[in-house]
């Protein structure tokens, strides 16, 4: 059975190459330009899988709403929001709202792609029985490569796909210093220095929620990040 | 911005009023033809009376043949002679062997007045009797109320010593020390008197003999019978008339002056009100304005209803439009850049999906130029957005304490691995500099200056970053050698989108923004960031000034 994956995008011509490219890589692909139309269609059926833009036409921020609604009728579809915006508060607004990752439209379609086969691997992964051999351990820390999950002191975690892949450059080779360029390769989005400034301190956030002693991630000022091993 | 002043006249509200003032100096002048005409009135007034008084005189006289018989005149001669001595003492004790007429005497002595003399003379001019004297026994006082409070002594003072000697200048002062040649006279002679020989009431007008006082005299006729026996003549100086001019004039000039002098102290007054609301509405907007030109605040608009309320509120207004026009253009960059970015991922999915499929190999070559393009076009964008983003986190930065000097020497030794084509020497003048703020904000900082001075510098020379401590302050310094700054550039340079590069410059593009980033990251710190060429030798120096002690936001 193909997955389905639904898009709703107000530009016909991004809405279409998307299309085409998930298509042609074999999913089921329903495309809507707006959300009353997408929201029936969801309540019909709940799509595998969601790309909602911020803004649908006349609806600036017609995105977040139906981001809401569609985790209301689902807690567990992955949802990645795909805008223009690029702009912390939106960034900030739509993880809230209960999306797994948030793209800007700078990402390329192999990029995208990646990320929704990582987004997949990690829903299916997750109602799986744990059978993980794939996970890196660095003292508290343990990455799951294959759910796409971290694990701090046996407590999950709760990363978004963009910060997974972040922590994971990091604690790969701990004590280097990876700098913003490659960080941006790694977590594939391709954004500038200050939204990775405020995916490090969300990252730092999220780690000192559970651990209030967290202190990992040491910015190293003027090069990037690493990933300090534990005394 | 304030305009040089030129060198030129340049007069305050306060001396433009003080200057239409002097408009009210005619008042004393006006004044001045007005006393003049009291002074005719008085003349006019003092002829008629001293006419009265010799028509009265001669009424006496009239019609009394006895009065008038022939005496020797040498005796009258004599006696006029005796009786030069004194005026006021003649009348009073006649000598004996006097001629003349002692019974006219005694009826004109009757008449006679302090100030007034009068003659009487027979019809050869003879003069039968005289009485009364010209000049007074006393001088006329200048002012009998004297009060004896200390202003009033003031006044008087003033007045003596400021005033009487300018009265004098403009107008003749009576003077009792005049010559009077009438007194030894045993004839009388002048037109007035043969006018009134002739039968006429006659009044004459003449100057003493030294030119010190004017004498009015009225000649009136005594007729006996139908025929002119002799002649009464009155006579007086215009002295008292002079005076009473005088201190008419006095008086108006006091008032005058006082109105003057409390009309300009109320209108410097509200002059001063005046251009201290002008003032304060300049400072006002200059300090709206800052040097970069950006408005800073807006001008409260005054509540006053009159024009400069009206003035200052349009200020305000205006001031109102300009920061949002401002705004507006500000905003421009990040706006502009979110509409460009959904065409761009039009094109970039256009060109990915065309990537997936099977392409001859000329297809992709022309497919990766079009992607190096778009590659191009998307970093120009984020470029643009960065200074409209980093805006949007300063609001949100929370301040921590950090070692200044640590973020600085980590910094440098992240750009030496970074520019390895470029020395970058680092010189720190302190120990641990304990600084409030955002360390990555003083980070990014930092990279845009040492960005811009590995830019313009000559290939070889070195780059140097430099902390020194300053009074309450720390200077963080970036110079490089190469050219000098251009002449004029040396605020714009951290306005946004402002670039002192050659537009051929290769390499990535420039929109201006790397300055512009470290003038809101050292704003945000409360700091100030100048540019100037390096003292004593081809370069620049950027400098950003760090105040240590500041309020947190």
């Amino acid at each position: 059975m193909s997955r389905r994956i639904a898009i709703v995008e107000d530009e016909p011509a991004i809405r279409a190459n998307y299309s085409d490219v998930l298509r042609k890589q074999g999913y089921e692909v329903a495309a809507y330009d707006n959300r009353p139309d997408a929201l029936a269609a969801f309540r019909t059926r709940l799509p595998d899988l969601a790309i909602i833009d911020i803004g649908l036409g006349e609806d600036i921020d017609g995105g977040f709403a139906l981001c809401r609604e569609l985790r209301a009728l689902s807690p567990t579809v992955p949802i990645i929001f795909l805008s223009a915006r690029d702009s912390d508060f939106d960034i900030v607004a739509g993880l809230r709202l209960g999306a797994d990752d948030y793209l800007t439209k700078d990402v390329s379609l192999p990029h995208l792609s990646a990320r929704i086969a990582a987004l997949f691997r990690r829903s299916d992964l997750s109602t799986a029985p744990k059978v993980s051999e794939e996970t890196i351990q660095r003292g508290a820390l343990t990455l799951d490569l294959k759910r796409l999950s971290a694990q701090w002191n046996g407590k999950r975690v709760e990363l978004t796909l963009t910060e997974f892949w972040m922590v994971h450059a990091l604690a790969r080779y701990p004590g280097h210093v990876k700098d913003r360029e490659s960080l941006m390769r790694d977590a594939k989005i391709v954004v500038d220095d200050s939204t990775i400034t405020s995916h490090v301190k969300r990252i730092r956030k999220k780690f000192l929620a559970i651990d209030p002693a967290f202190d990992c991630i040491a910015t190293v000022y003027g090069m990037g990040y690493r990933w300090s091993a534990e005394a | 911005m304030r305009l040089m002043k030129k060198p030129r006249i340049a007069l305050g509200i306060r001396a433009q009023l003080l200057l239409v003032l002097t408009v009210f100096l005619a008042i004393p002048w006006l004044g001045y033809e007005y006393v003049r005409e009291l002074e005719r009135f008085l003349r006019d007034a003092q002829e008629r009376t001293l006419a009265g008084t010799a028509q009265a005189v001669a009424t006496a006289l009239h019609d009394r043949p006895r009065l008038f018989e022939t005496r020797s005149p040498q005796g009258s001669l004599g006696s006029e002679r005796g009786g030069d001595e004194g005026v006021a003492s003649a009348p009073a004790a006649p000598s004996a062997e006097r001629a003349g007429s002692p019974e006219i005497e005694q009826i004109i002595h009757a008449l006679s007045r302090t100030t007034a003399r009068i003659w009487v003379v027979d019809r050869e001019q003879n003069v039968l009797a005289r009485a009364g004297s010209l000049k007074r026994a006393d001088p006329i006082s200048v002012d009998a109320g004297a009060s004896d409070s200390r202003l009033a002594r003031a006044w008087t003072w003033l007045e003596r010593e400021a005033f009487q000697p300018l009265y004098a200048r403009v107008l003749s002062q009576p003077s009792e020390d005049f010559s009077d040649d009438g007194t030894g006279r045993t004839t009388a002679a002048g037109r007035d008197v043969e006018g009134a020989l002739a039968g006429i009431l006659t009044i004459d007008r003449r100057p003493t003999a030294d030119g010190k006082a004017v004498i009015v005299s009225a000649a009136n006729p005594i007729w006996v019978d139908d025929e002119v026996k002799g002649a009464v003549i009155v006579e007086e100086t215009t002295n008292a008339v002079l005076a009473e001019r005088n201190r008419a004039f006095a008086r108006l000039f006091t008032i005058v002056l006082a109105a003057l002098l409390i009309g300009s102290v109320a209108l410097t007054l509200y002059a001063s009100w005046l251009s201290t609301r002008i003032r304060r509405l300049r400072d006002e907007a200059e300090a709206a304005i800052d040097a970069q030109g950006r408005v800073r605040g807006v001008v409260t608009g005054s509540e006053a209803g009159d024009e400069i309320g009206d003035l200052s509120r349009s200020f305000a207004s205006a001031l109102a439009r300009l920061a949002q026009y401002a705004s507006h253009q500000e905003a421009m960059a990040s706006r502009l850049s979110h509409e460009l970015r959904t065409p761009i991922a039009v094109v970039r999915s256009s060109l990915d999906n065309l990537a997936l499929q099977d392409l001859p190999e000329e297809t992709r070559v022309v497919m990766a130029r079009a992607q190096e393009g778009l590659d191009r076009l998307a970093h120009i964008i984020t470029r643009m957005t960065e200074a409209a983003r980093l805006e949007a986190s300063l609001a949100d930065a929370e301040p921590e304490r950090f070692d200044l000097v640590q973020v600085v020497a980590g910094c440098v030794q992240g750009y030496r691995a970074a520019f390895p084509q470029q020395r970058i020497e680092l010189g720190l003048s302190s120990g641990a500099v304990a600084f409030d703020g955002a360390p990555e904000l003083i980070a990014q900082m930092l990279d845009k200056l040492v960005a811009n001075a590995v830019e313009f510098a000559r290939p070889g020379t070195a780059i140097e970053v430099k902390l020194e401590p300053e009074v309450a302050a720390v200077r963080l310094t970036v110079s490089n050698t190469g050219p000098p700054l251009p002449a004029g550039m040396g605020e714009r340079l951290f306005d946004s989108m402002v670039s002192m590069r050659d537009e051929h410059t290769a390499g990535a593009p420039h929109l201006g923004l790397g300055l512009y980033i470290v003038r809101l990251i050292a704003e945000h710190h409360g700091g100030r960031a100048s540019a100037a060429d390096r003292a004593g030798g081809e370069g620049v120096t950027v400098s950003v000034v760090l105040p240590l002690v500041r309020a947190l936001r």
